[in-house]
């Protein structure tokens, strides 16, 4: 025989053993799929097979499809985890930095008061009613505890758990990590029965019920079980691994490496901290990593998952072209959740030249074609927002409707009204003319409700007539010069891929600027940078930013108590910020915030004080506010349907805030096995 | 030289350069323009669940300073550093995982990294070499054409296209692999081990195929022009068969460079593979060290460098002290 011959036959044999050895893993692998294969109810024909390959990674026991942690998949919730692996998944004492997104605040632990997100009202959960205030200064108050909840061990939660809770956290304030927001804001407090505890504030409180309780995603002060923690040698160290919890799910298992773990219901559920709110549906609930952008988007088409997070609008268009069962969470632009606390914006030094003059601020803003930049960066699938907050159902009526109507009639020093309350149809009517279907268009009063109430015209003409008013002028390089003649490089610190949103919406508005004739250097940080520079004057220039306009209901001191005199550093200084991110400087502000931390926080005067806030920060243009922040939470109604959605609003949909409990109790099984 | 005093050199030379390598890892991340205390607070400010009062705040930054011995000059944290590091070992607590020590963290990862890039590593360099040496020993037969363009076609595909087509492929439309693992989570039984490598076999697959390309074309080449060294010329007018010229007289002569390359690619898989690690969700050090950095935890930072400093360097030594074994001119030097 030829040795080339027996050479070629070699390899042909290596390629046979080797599929033969894929095939016999295949064999192994590949589920039954036998009950599955009908698809999503609303599967077309061609589709059903990626729901039929939807098991890749399950077997067949009788009782229909499993997880690849051994429950069955039908009685899972299957959720993509915020964070992507945690660092720490075995530390679980939510004193100190924690696995915080795999579920605790969500399944595992319970609060004083939660926040009904749907209408931004708090309401008593481990608590028996909101706190009574007992002195006239707003800073006594006295807490009732809802008798009958117990911990997953079957002790009953009372006061003692809360002054515990507290003594360790005050004896070792300066080892936990995670307990300082109230440290810092309890003066005193004590038992006076089983299901009593009164409280002293250091300063006068009118939001002591989301101070200690959730304003948003999570509450700052967590309960711990007394009758465990008191046994351990070193509180400060221990790692609470596998807790025993307050709320109806406890730790069944976890990633030691931090990519996935699973709860499972307590028997017990109904005498848990919310177990009043009704039946959890989802008897597993497991917080998975899938990957990468691209595997996430295979997976989710497989069914291998039903809830993702911040997937981008191409995979999920991707996705869905896939399977039907993937959902958005409006049928119609902008398509994503825009109900989140915070706002984009552009965050402007006010202290460094020439961004110190208001007519440089406004240039900046008459020149962000925002149009441009939505459509560019997101496919136009945004909500925009000219108030410094997110205009949400909830903060609309309080705050956007009355500012709007004041913006409407607003002129700049010299007569020019920048505001323009068409841009929501304009732009509709620009993406229809880009070719979006008229099916996926807001009409009518649902242009506001989708695309927002209005924002700045965009009119280079103008900012270069108010550049030109402070000496600023464009070179013969044909950017804009300061005052001395020399072409002035705008620094704008985006982020870099660890917020994709936000970094295309970065570069597309340099692009913007560019255009207009700023010699913008867009410069992408990580996270840690990120923070560095939004907290330090001589490392900020101009930034995309989010932290400062968070504002959820009708109390704005949630995120903007920190402008006051103490936050405003020099402009070289290299020493921290607390807080103030938009480096406002107006003492009219500060003195509104002042007298508003002795307002009942719902009342019309307080909220009187919020809007003229608002006016003054638009005034003075001190953040360029552009847009809500587009959630892209797409779910997948194959295995569970009836998720909180535009159309079915109860919750916020986010699974990573402490309302998905809401979606627990609201979620449906859809039968499929 | 006495192989002594070679060996005394070497190892002298190792320990400067590991010297050199940590201070280097102690000063370079604290010029880096992340500040470790901000990243923790902003942390909890904006994306963990709480909005911090001023006091909070202030309250808050000096315990972390404190706490990630940030407190006092930067020479007496030197010191300090210098003498944890070389008579404990210790890395100290990661700062955002605060108090889990950074050593519990790498030795975490450290076995996965090890146990799939050393796989990996191996069998592609074994793998590649025996092909690559066939084809060049036998370079004017079609079927070393063939085996060649493997090489020249798996060589150049960029790691993210391969690593995406081999999960398209084995996890897609061929769903033998998982789309995204779910490694066990503890203890040991024969079900672990096998949970283990089948979630494993997919970035095992794709590193072999990623790393052999090169092995093939590279011991191609030797191969080939050791072929025509007098000696093997001389072997075969002897009347050796191929296979002893192949495997004693072309390998042996033809693997040294190979061996260079194995032993530093040995060392540097303590750095973990990022990209594997992000695309197939595989738990090793890369990504702790891709976190610390973005993040800036100095000290988890320094703990994964410092491994990977200790690996490389070690690597070079051991790549010295073996080398008199595969070549004897070393030997009479």
């Amino acid at each position: 025989m030829p040795k080339t011959f027996r050479l070629t036959r070699l390899l042909v044999l290596v390629l046979t053993v080797m599929s033969l050895l894929l095939s016999a893993c295949g064999d192994q692998s590949t589920p039954s799929t036998q009950g599955i294969g009908q698809g999503a109810a609303t599967a077309q024909p061609g589709q059903t097979t990626a729901a039929q390959a939807a098991q890749t990674a399950a077997t067949s026991t009788g009782q229909g499809t499993m997880t690849d942690v051994g429950t069955p998949r039908s009685e899972t919730l299957i959720v993509q985890t915020f964070d992507g692996k945690a660092a720490n998944p075995d530390q679980q004492n939510p004193l100190n930095a924690y696995a915080i997104w795999r579920g605790f605040r969500e399944l595992g632990w319970s609060f004083l008061w939660e926040d009904d997100t749907a209408t931004g009202k708090s309401y008593p959960e481990l608590a028996a009613g909101l706190p009574e205030v007992l002195n006239p200064q707003n800073t006594q108050f006295k807490v009732k505890l809802r008798p009958g909840v117990y911990w997953s061990d079957g002790v009953e939660f009372t006061a003692d758990d809360v002054i515990y809770t507290l003594d360790i956290a005050f004896q070792n304030k300066t080892k936990f990590t995670r307990v300082a927001a109230y440290t810092s804001y309890i003066k005193s407090y004590k038992k006076i029965d089983n299901y009593t505890v009164e409280f002293e504030t250091i300063n006068p409180s009118y939001d002591f019920a989301t101070a200690m309780g959730v304003y948003t995603w999570g509450a700052a002060f967590i309960p711990v079980p007394k009758h465990v923690f008191e046994k351990q040698a070193d509180v400060t160290t221990f790692k609470n691994t596998n807790p025993v919890t307050l709320g109806p799910y406890t730790v069944k298992s976890f990633d030691p490496n931090g990519f996935w773990q699973l709860w499972e219901l307590r028997s017990d559920w109904q005498r848990s901290g919310w177990g009043n709110l009704g039946q959890p549906k989802a008897k597993y609930v497991l917080y998975k990593d899938f990957g990468s952008e691209e595997t996430r988007t295979l997976a989710f088409s497989k069914n291998q998952y039903d809830i993702d997070t911040f997937m981008s609008p191409d995979s999920i268009q991707a996705a869905q072209a896939k399977n039907p069962a993937i959902t958005t969470f409006s049928p119609t632009l902008p398509y994503h959740d825009m109900n989140d606390a915070c706002s984009y914006g552009v965050y402007l030094n006010q202290q460094k030249a020439p961004l110190d003059k208001p007519e440089v601020r406004w240039a900046l803003a008459l020149t962000l074609n925002l149009q441009q930049v939505g459509i560019t960066s997101v496919n136009g699938q945004f909500k925009s927002s000219a108030v410094p907050i997110a205009d949400t159902p909830i903060t609309r009526s309080i705050y956007v409707d009355p500012v709007t109507t004041w913006l409407k009639d607003f002129k700049l020093a010299d007569g020019y009204q920048p505001f323009n309350a068409n841009f929501g149809t304009e732009l509709a009517a620009k993406l229809k003319e880009q070719g979006v279907a008229d099916a996926a268009l807001p009409k009518g009063d649902a242009i506001s409700q989708s695309f927002g109430t209005g924002w700045w015209k965009n009119d280079p003409a103008q900012a270069e007539k108010l550049l030109n008013s402070v000496g600023i002028k464009k070179g013969s390089d044909g950017f804009y010069a300061t005052p001395d003649g020399k072409t002035w490089d705008l620094e704008f610190v985006i982020p870099g891929d660890w917020n994709k949103v936000m970094q295309r919406i970065g570069f597309s508005i340099a692009d913007s600027w560019k255009k207009a004739g700023f010699k913008v250097n867009a410069r992408q940080v990580d996270n840690g940078e990120f923070t560095t520079v939004q907290n330090t004057n001589n490392k900020f220039t101009t930034m995309m930013n989010w932290s400062g306009s968070c504002v959820y209901n009708s109390n704005f001191l949630n995120s903007w108590r920190t402008m006051n005199p103490s936050n405003v550093k020099d402009v070289n200084s290299s020493e921290a910020l607390t807080g103030n991110f938009f480096r406002v400087t107006n003492t009219k502000i500060f003195d509104l915030i002042k007298a508003s931390t002795s307002m009942e926080t719902t009342s019309q005067p307080f909220i009187t004080n919020g809007q003229e806030i608002m006016k003054e920060l638009i005034k003075d243009m001190s953040v360029i506010n552009i847009m809500n922040i587009p959630t892209t939470i797409p779910t997948n109604s194959f295995y569970w349907k009836n998720y909180s959605k535009q159309d079915n609003f109860y919750a916020a949909p986010y699974s990573w805030w402490s309302s998905f409990k809401k979606t627990l109790v609201n979620i449906q099984p859809t039968g499929q096995k | 030289m006495s192989i002594l005093q070679y060996f005394a050199k070497r190892i002298g030379l190792y320990l400067v350069v590991l010297f050199i390598g940590i201070t280097v890892t102690f000063f370079l991340p604290r010029l880096m323009p992340t500040n470790p205390i901000d990243g923790y607070i902003g942390q909890l400010q904006s994306r963990a669940g709480q909005t911090l009062t001023q006091e909070a705040t202030a309250e808050l930054r000096s315990s972390l300073e404190e706490l990630y011995g940030l407190k006092g000059d930067i020479l007496t944290q030197y010191f300090n550093y210098l003498k944890r590091v070389f008579l404990q070992f210790d890395f100290g607590p990661s700062f955002n995982s605060y108090p889990q020590p950074v050593s519990t963290m790498i030795f975490g990862a450290l076995p996965w990294t090890l146990g799939l890039l050393l796989t990996t590593t191996l069998l592609s360099w074994l793998l590649g070499n025996l092909i690559g040496l066939v084809a060049g020993y036998f370079h004017n037969k079609r079927s070393a054409t063939v085996l060649e363009v493997i090489g020249i076609l798996l060589y150049p595909i960029p790691y993210y296209i391969l690593a995406l087509t081999v999960i398209l492929v084995l996890a897609y439309f061929i769903p033998i692999f998982p789309l995204a693992p779910t490694f066990p989570n503890s203890g040991f039984s024969f079900e672990q081990v096998g949970g283990i490598l089948y979630n494993s076999a997919l970035p095992a697959i794709t590193l072999v195929l990623a790393g052999f390309g090169w092995n093939i074309l590279s011991m191609k080449s030797l191969a080939y022009t050791t072929k025509e060294e007098p000696y093997v010329i001389y072997a075969r007018l002897k009347g050796t068969s191929n296979w002893t010229r192949m495997t004693r007289y072309v390998f042996r002569n033809a693997m040294l460079p190979q061996v260079t390359a194995l032993v530093l690619s040995l060392g540097t898989v303590f750095n973990g593979a990022l990209l594997t690690e992000i695309l197939f969700s595989y738990p090793g050090i890369g990504l702790l060290m891709r976190t610390a950095a973005s993040s800036g935890d100095y000290n988890l930072l320094y703990g994964a460098i410092t491994m990977s400093i200790i690996a490389v360097a070690t690597a070079g030594l051991v790549i010295d002290l073996i080398y008199p074994l595969f070549d004897p001119r070393i030997r009479y030097r």
